[in-house]
């Protein structure tokens, strides 16, 4: 596999599996029926190709077959200056038309962290007895 | 991975509910932690190159061992098996270069650096650099335990390269515009990109080089304080 620009949720897909794959076993179970992501939105995964290589990489697995539902989770900031916390602001580009995320403190125009956002957690599953 | 909740045994054919709460990329996170950790009980700076194929990531990396070799003691990871430049090259400078095959991954992780960093002494050295994969979408997301973080981007990738990523001049604290000679010829406007870059991160320092000619890299080294 080379480095394809739309093969970068593999690796990370393959190691979602391998985590429920991991779970069912211990709880000794023939069957996954649900599988609940949470995915930040401002992480590199695009909820498209997650669900596509979930689908590919379930296939001869106990989770094939199962939901999946993918929550995106927004990117949340707080300003370290004024206290400011909030969603991440986005700016229109004028030469681009294009919106571009910015660290700007939108209240007092210092530099913000973000502190939410940028996780991939497997939430929970549900599996059949 | 969080504690398994106690199983209360459930009827056969009954679904029932195991939350887990667990975050992938917060594991590399920790691990990424972890590498810190060690580096700074050596007291070595390690520095993460981050950038495209082709943007010139390791020609900057040898014009820095190059200035930079009298100065510090130095070792190379290279992670990026699709360069031409290969390890003698680094060597050359009397440097230490290890490389890291990082398989069928496209990016760099901090399980890869925690290994290759038993590779080396690191008593030897206090200025490590780690070139990354070429990639601008990942890397971002996988910290290695660095110290500081460059993205190499070059104006023949046109102007759309630093719009198109964000996130990945979020998570960096300097980048470095690289081929300035070719702007003009490209119809890039270097200073639309450095303004693009400080709109998305008013914190990141810009640097704009020749890496060919070493024009700039300086500047690079005073923007990683170094």
């Amino acid at each position: 596999m080379g480095i394809h620009p739309e093969m970068h949720e593999f690796s990370i897909v393959k190691q979602i599996v391998k985590s429920i794959l991991l779970v069912a076993e211990r709880y000794n179970t023939k069957k996954v029926a649900e599988v609940n992501l949470v995915i930040g939105k401002l992480t590199f995964l695009n909820p498209l190709r997650v669900r596509f290589f979930y689908n590919l990489l379930t296939e001869d697995t106990i989770i094939k077959g199962s939901k999946l539902f993918i929550e995106e989770k927004r990117g949340v900031v707080k300003c370290p200056s004024c206290g400011y916390e909030g969603d991440i602001m986005y700016e229109e580009d004028p030469v681009h038309h294009i919106r571009i995320p910015t660290l700007h403190c939108p209240r007092c125009g210092g530099v913000v962290e973000v502190i939410g956002g940028r996780e991939c957690t497997i939430k929970s599953i549900k599996v059949v007895a | 991975m969080s504690p398994l909740k106690e199983v209360v045994k459930a009827e056969e054919g009954e679904i029932y509910d195991i939350e887990l709460e667990e975050d992938l990329l917060r594991a590399n996170e920790e691990l990424a932690a972890k590498n810190r950790e060690l580096l700074k009980k050596h007291n070595v700076m390690a520095i993460d190159v981050m950038g495209s194929i082709g943007s010139g990531k390791t020609t900057l990396i040898e014009k820095l061992v190059r200035a930079l070799k009298k100065k510090y003691r130095i070792a190379v990871f290279k992670g990026d098996l699709t360069t031409t430049i290969d390890a003698e090259l680094i060597e050359r400078h009397g440097v230490e270069a290890v490389p890291i095959n990082t398989g069928k991954e496209c990016h760099l992780d901090a399980n890869l650096v925690r290994k290759a960093l038993q590779k080396i002494n690191l008593e030897d050295i206090n200025l490590l650099f780690i070139e990354n994969v070429g990639n601008l979408i990942c890397p971002a997301d996988f910290p290695l335990g660095s110290e500081k973080r460059i993205v190499v981007i070059s104006v023949t990738e046109g102007p759309y390269m630093v719009v198109k990523h964000p996130f990945i001049f979020m998570n960096a604290d300097v980048v470095v515009i690289n081929k300035k000679d070719l702007a003009q010829a490209m119809g890039v406007d270097i200073e639309k990109l450095r303004a693009d870059a400080k709109e998305i991160n008013p914190n990141i320092k810009v640097a704009v080089t020749n890496g060919r000619t070493g024009e700039g890299v300086k500047e690079v080294i005073d923007a990683l304080g170094l």
